[in-house]
């Protein structure tokens, strides 16, 4: 196992450095005892004693790793676990993993170590991938409702941020975000900023705003902006397009409908003004939350996310709009129960080159073409010959050898094995052809541990080649071998395993070479 | 499949069909056969276009003779192209069914707007914009001149048509507003003038109510359809106020400004034509002796809006010698504005009838009833020989034109109301003269006399018998339509208090309480818990749900609220809408869940459906009563009580009950969609008020839960949802609310399917 626990006695003090503890729980001798011991509990079933023996003071510090030892040692617990659920988790989906596992590591040709070694580093970086592609955390539509300000006693107020609600603020309302980055730290703190924030009519959304001199009223006019560039933008989907839905186009002044009073805001109260100004921010804020949330799933298709960054509005206007409409409507007149059962709805498979589907790839072959002309050329070249033929009777074969070629070239012949591949799923039975298989995903696994130890230039290294190649030979031994037996005993003729044995002897001669190069440098 | 409906052979694009259609078609068959007019009731979502269309299609081709078209008046584009849309499918089915090619022409028209090829004037965003830029480049004289000279900018689109597009006409099949479109770019036709003028050999048209039900515009495009059509009113439940905006007028102060400019212009014009080309002031004045109603022959693309009044009030004879020439009709229309704007320098409300201002104008200024009536007849003359090119400035005069005609033409039926100022702002000045209709029959009335069949549908017309009434006519069929179920897939719940007990209700004494606007706020923020997905709350006005918001923005309820759900609020511009609504569907689909706050009788209520989980619960906040304080309402309920003996309250529950079913109803769009509808006021469970909901909506109104509190509510509404997450497959439906061939021919089910349609 590895070395957790780096022991560094200095100076007088026992000090130590902890790096990576793989331990479950530790033990201390009690208090009474003689000996000050400290017994470290390790995963892997070992445990670890140290003893205490610089007499006077070994009692505290004893104390004292253990202290430091008890506020880490849940922290590692915790990388612990999940190194063990993780592995765990990647052994349950990827069954020919675990299939592996089972081949090398429960029957000890390699150690479990050695195993992960190489894969969870691999994986890390695999899993830090996924966690980029993982659903992002949305925005809870509330976040502003959650600062809620408390009164500190004095006449004031007091909100309460956190990373969190920043964050939520940032994305939802990119302005805020580049005022941010434009003022802080140059031209105020964080928290007068805030401050501000708080202050201004931005965050209240009822206040119409005013004062000029606050830096966030050039958010709430890019608000405004953004928020008409949406309106004019219009919608995609023609269903709830309320401007196209009446199909009248007279004049205003018919009609009984209230005519439409010159909606300026001299007509309007100041109290009805900031009703409808409530209102508008609560579409704006809803649009941008959810735009926010969008966003960040749009970000790869590069040009659609340009117009969503700033107005919260995620698509380019009506490029697909022929198509949306025909869906929209179909969808509306659809009555799913009313039709047979006319199949599932499944999804079209998206060719761009149908024809490669149907045949599969195909081997790139020069482009030769034989025109009809040739053909009747070589035809006539060949009459032509044949009828000068004349056997050169010295060269003959003798009948011998003739009658075996012939039998070669015969079906079943050793020449014609190649037709007989497809039987070869026939002749061997199933059990055998599986255990094959994972033998050779074993093997593979082995050979990979192998050949990445190439080209040696460490020590770590030339340690790994060596033990990878007594990890081959045990693994030839333990499993080829029983394997080859097992189908001798089953009769089959064809040889199985000569491809395994091949690319293992591939590595073995790899090896011998490397191993000769390394005795002539030495000596 | 292909059903047999009562002798006649039905083609039905489904292989299933629902009880309720089988028995929709029954009805609407013996209507037909009786060739008379039908109001027929059945809930959205139960397939109801798509039986009328499969009935009507088949009625036509077994008797050609008998029904020669079939007129089909939806009322938004949205619903125009669905209907078209099933429309297709069904002949699709035909021409699979029986191989023969299909010889129907269906098609839909819409307004220039919707059907403008033109590069550049389709780019124009105003349906006004783009009528006036076609008439300045189709208009007759236009093209007259473009004859005699070739630089004056025509639209080759209508030239192309006009040149060949008469000729050949349109191969049959079913044309949308896209494909008609797609049909012109390819002949280079003008899809708009090739739909108006298709419409008069086509089986089937499907277009908005106003072109036939305006006269200013049915006179222009209708006029033609054949007596033997059947006409359909689809969505027809706020018909009567259609009838009623299509014969109303308000004039402002701006309008009168307005109108003074065109005087202006028209003056002017007048005297510059007069030293150049007199001979066509001349010809007019001719043609008008002669008594000639129009000095000019019209054609189709002049497009002035038609006479306001009915085609059988139109006086037939020779304009009055008093407006012949055209000085004098301008100088009439320049005291008939005067003495309007005389009467809108008021300070209290005047409301007068008809007579009654024509007597007053006789007296002020002298102008006779007879010259008024000509008036809109006159002024189309006037700006045709002026050759007025864009009209749509002149808007203004031939709105006080038109009013200047009705008023002279109708003595009963019609109100005038002048307010100098706003009730809710009394300070501010702002005279508005009403002439409004008040009898919804007026307008209507030819359509039920001109056809053969007219069939009022809708989801919600409860109650039946109201609509005869105020329309006056005499249906032949009457029936409601229930919906068969095999879950109940709709949950009225009826919410009358608060967990404190208080009532709840937007009774206009209490409705601005505190403890009524919290509990409605507590309602909201209880179901935003519970309900999936999206949820749609509607109150009774604008101002009030701006009130509201802004209280229980204070009160820290909508924060709450947007823990759980995004919220978006209808507001007046229409544009601001349709961005929430489009964002609102969008937090739907991606699961995060959204709350929309709309008004009834707003445009969301009437034109956007909320299917499945874009609606899975709708709250209805008080009941959405009209502003009774209205002088114009309060003029049409004297009126309904003294010509139809309707008492006022029956009609105004009637209407405020139509608009809550329609709210709540947008929620439930067919079988396999689920949704809550809660009737925020204790007010509903009265029998008055519950007895005008639709019957499919009654029915599951149980008597637990009329008086609910919020908790209550919550509990309900919890059960019921988790019971309708469960899965639905085709089978839990089949002989139940779902029929096959067999099932449906079966006796026993025959006899279930007739006690489905209630006869009123």
């Amino acid at each position: 196992p590895k070395k957790n626990v780096s022991w560094f006695p200095q100076k007088y003090k026992a000090a130590q450095t902890v790096f990576n503890i793989d331990k479950k729980c530790q033990k201390i001798s009690p208090d009474g005892k003689a000996k000050i011991q400290l017994q470290l509990l390790l995963h892997t079933g070992e445990s670890t004693t140290f003893h205490f023996a610089n007499g006077s003071t070994a009692l505290k510090d004893r104390d004292a790793t253990k202290e430091l030892l008890q506020q880490l040692l849940p922290k590692f617990k915790k990388k612990a676990n999940k190194e063990l659920e993780e592995k765990n988790r990647m052994l349950q989906e990827d069954p020919v993993l675990f299939q592996l596992y089972k081949d090398l590591v429960v029957s000890q040709v390699i150690s479990a170590e050695e195993f992960w070694a190489n894969r969870l580093s691999l994986n890390t970086v695999e899993h830090s991938l996924s966690n980029n592609n993982k659903q992002e955390v949305g925005i809870s539509a509330a976040f502003l409702a959650d600062i809620r300000p408390q009164t500190d006693g004095c006449n004031g107020l007091r909100y309460n941020l956190t990373s969190d609600i920043i964050e939520s603020i940032f994305r939802t309302y990119p302005t805020v975000k580049q005022k941010y980055a434009e003022n802080i730290p140059h031209n105020m703190t964080e928290k007068e900023f805030w401050t501000r924030f708080f202050q201004s009519h931005y965050f209240h959304r009822d206040r119409i705003s005013t004062g000029q001199q606050d830096i966030f009223s050039e958010c709430a006019k890019q608000d405004e902006k953004g928020l008409k560039s949406m309106v004019t933008q219009g919608v995609k989907n023609p269903m709830v397009d309320l401007l196209s839905l009446e199909d009248k186009s007279l004049d205003e002044g018919y009609g009984t409908a209230t005519v439409p009073t010159t909606s300026n805001s001299s007509n309007k109260s100041l109290r009805e003004n900031s009703n409808s100004a409530i209102i508008k921010r609560f579409n704006h804020h809803s649009a941008m939350v959810l735009a926010a949330g969008l966003r960040k799933a749009e970000a790869p298709s590069d040009q659609a996310s340009e117009t969503s960054s700033t107005d919260g509005n995620s698509r380019d206007s009506d490029f697909f709009q022929p198509p949306l409409k025909k869906v929209k409507l179909q969808e509306s007149i659809e009555y799913d129960d009313l039709q047979g059962d006319s199949g599932r709805q499944t999804i079209a498979l998206n060719l761009k080159k149908s024809d490669r589907y149907s045949h599969g790839p195909i081997p790139l072959q020069s482009q030769h073409y034989t025109t009809s002309q040739d053909i009747i050329n070589s035809i006539s070249i060949i009459q032509h010959e044949m009828r000068n033929y004349k056997p050169r009777l010295t060269q003959v074969m003798s009948s011998n050898a003739a009658s075996s070629a012939i039998t070669a070239l015969s079906p079943g012949g050793l020449l014609m094995q190649g037709g007989g591949q497809q039987t070869i799923n026939q002749l061997v039975p199933t059990d055998v052809q599986s255990e094959l298989k994972h033998l050779y995903t074993a093997a593979g696994e082995l050979l990979r541990h192998f050949w990445s130890c190439f080209p040696v230039n460490t020590p770590f290294l030339e340690e790994k080649v060596v033990k990878m190649k007594s990890n081959l030979e045990r693994f030839q031994v333990t499993k080829l071998r029983p394997f080859q037996e097992k189908i001798q005993q089953q009769y089959l003729s064809t040889n199985l395993t000569g491809h395994l044995e091949e690319m293992l002897q591939a590595a073995y001669s790899k090896f011998q070479v490397w191993q000769t190069r390394r005795m002539m440098r030495k000596t | 499949m292909k059903l047999n409906i009562d002798g006649l052979l039905v083609y039905f694009p489904y292989d299933y069909i629902y009880p309720e259609q089988y028995s929709y078609m029954l009805e609407l068959k013996r209507t037909l056969d009786a060739k008379g007019h039908g109001v027929l009731e059945m809930p959205s979502g139960t397939g109801k276009t798509i039986s009328l269309l499969s009935l009507i299609v088949a009625y036509q081709k077994a008797y050609p003779l008998e029904v020669t078209k079939l007129v089909y008046c939806s009322r938004t584009v949205p619903e125009i192209e669905k209907v078209v849309e099933e429309l297709r499918k069904l002949m699709d089915y035909y021409t699979k069914q029986t191989e023969a090619k299909n010889d129907f022409l269906a098609l839909a028209l819409s307004s220039r707007k919707n059907l403008c090829i033109h590069p550049e004037v389709s780019a124009l965003r105003f349906g006004k914009e783009v009528d006036g830029k076609c008439h300045s480049l189709t208009a007759s004289y236009i093209r007259a001149q473009h004859h005699s000279n070739p630089s004056q900018p025509v639209c080759q689109f209508y030239e192309e048509f006009d040149a060949v597009g008469r000729q050949v006409p349109i191969p049959p099949g079913i044309y949308n507003l896209d494909d008609l479109k797609d049909f012109g770019r390819r002949k280079g036709w003008c899809p708009y003038f090739l739909a108006r003028y298709a419409i008069l050999h086509a089986n089937i048209v499907v277009y908005s109510y106003h072109y036939l039900l305006d006269p200013k515009i049915a006179d222009l495009v209708s006029k033609e359809l054949a007596k033997k059509s059947v006409v359909v009113f689809d969505e027809a439940h706020n018909i009567d106020n259609v009838c009623i905006d299509s014969m109303s007028v308000n004039i402002t102060r701006r309008t009168l400004d307005r109108c003074q400019t065109n005087v202006e212009t028209l003056q002017n014009t007048i005297s510059r034509i007069k030293e150049t080309d007199a001979a066509k002031l001349r010809e007019e004045y001719s043609r008008l002796v002669e008594g000639l109603k129009e000095a000019n022959v019209a054609r189709e693309t002049d497009m002035y809006l038609s006479n306001p009044v009915l085609p059988d009030e139109i006086l037939q004879e020779a304009v009055p010698g008093s407006i012949r020439t055209a000085e004098h009709f301008v100088g009439f229309m320049k005291r008939f504005l005067e003495y309007l704007k005389a009467r809108l320098r008021i300070h209290h409300v005047v409301q007068e009838s008809a007579p009654q201002f024509l007597k007053d104008i006789y007296e002020k200024v002298c102008i006779d009833r007879k010259p008024l009536r000509f008036c809109a007849e006159r002024l189309r003359s006037l700006l045709r020989t002026l050759e007025i090119a864009d009209i749509a400035d002149f808007s203004a005069i031939t709105l006080i034109s038109h009013f200047a005609t009705l008023v002279s033409t109708y003595s009963k039926g019609f109100t005038i109301i002048i307010e100098p100022f706003e009730d809710r702002t009394p300070t501010i000045a702002n005279p508005v003269l009403h002439f409004s209709c008040m009898d919804p029959s007026i307008a209507i009335k030819p359509v039920f006399g001109r056809f053969q069949s007219v069939i009022i549908t809708s989801g919600t017309l409860s109650p039946l018998d109201i609509y005869p009434r105020i329309l006056d006519f005499r249906p032949v069929t009457v029936a409601s339509f229930t919906m068969t179920l095999a879950r109940t897939c709709l949950c009225p719940l009826i919410v009358g208090r608060g967990n404190d007990q208080v009532a709840m209700t937007s009774k206009f004494e209490t409705r601005e309480d505190f403890a009524v606007i919290r509990n409605y706020g507590n309602l909201l923020l209880e179901m935003s818990a519970i309900v999936p997905d999206g949820i749609v709350a509607f109150f009774t006005s604008y101002i009030y749900m701006e009130n509201i918001v802004a209280s229980w923005y204070e009160q820290g309820i909508l924060e709450n609220i947007q823990r759980n759900k995004l919220i978006f609020i209808e507001t007046q511009d229409a544009a601001e809408t349709s961005m929430a609504l489009e964002k609102y569907q969008e937090a739907c689909e991606n699961g995060r869940g959204a709350i929309l706050l709309s008004v009834a009788r707003g445009k969301v209520s009437e034109g956007i459906d909320f299917v499945h989980h874009y609606g899975r619960a709708v709250i209805m906040f008080g009941v959405p009563y009209v502003y009774t304080q209205s002088r114009i309402l309060k003029a049409r309920l004297e009126y309904l009580r003294d010509q139809f003996q309707i008492r006022e309250n029956d009609f105004l529950t009637f209407d405020a009950m139509r608009h809550a079913a329609q709210c709540v109803g947008r929620a439930i769009r067919g079988k396999t969609d689920y949704g809550l509808m809660i009737f925020a006021d204790k007010r509903y469970a009265r029998a008055d008020k519950r007895g005008k909901l639709p019957r499919w909506i009654q029915e599951h109104l149980t008597d637990g839960s009329l008086n609910l509190t919020i908790d209550e509510t919550v509990q309900l509404g919890k059960h019921f949802l988790r019971q309708m997450a469960q899965p639905f497959r085709q089978e839990d439906q089949l002989g139940l609310s779902l029929l096959t061939l067999e099932q449906l021919q079966s006796e026993d089910m025959l006899q279930k399917i007739a006690q489905i349609a209630q006869q009123a």
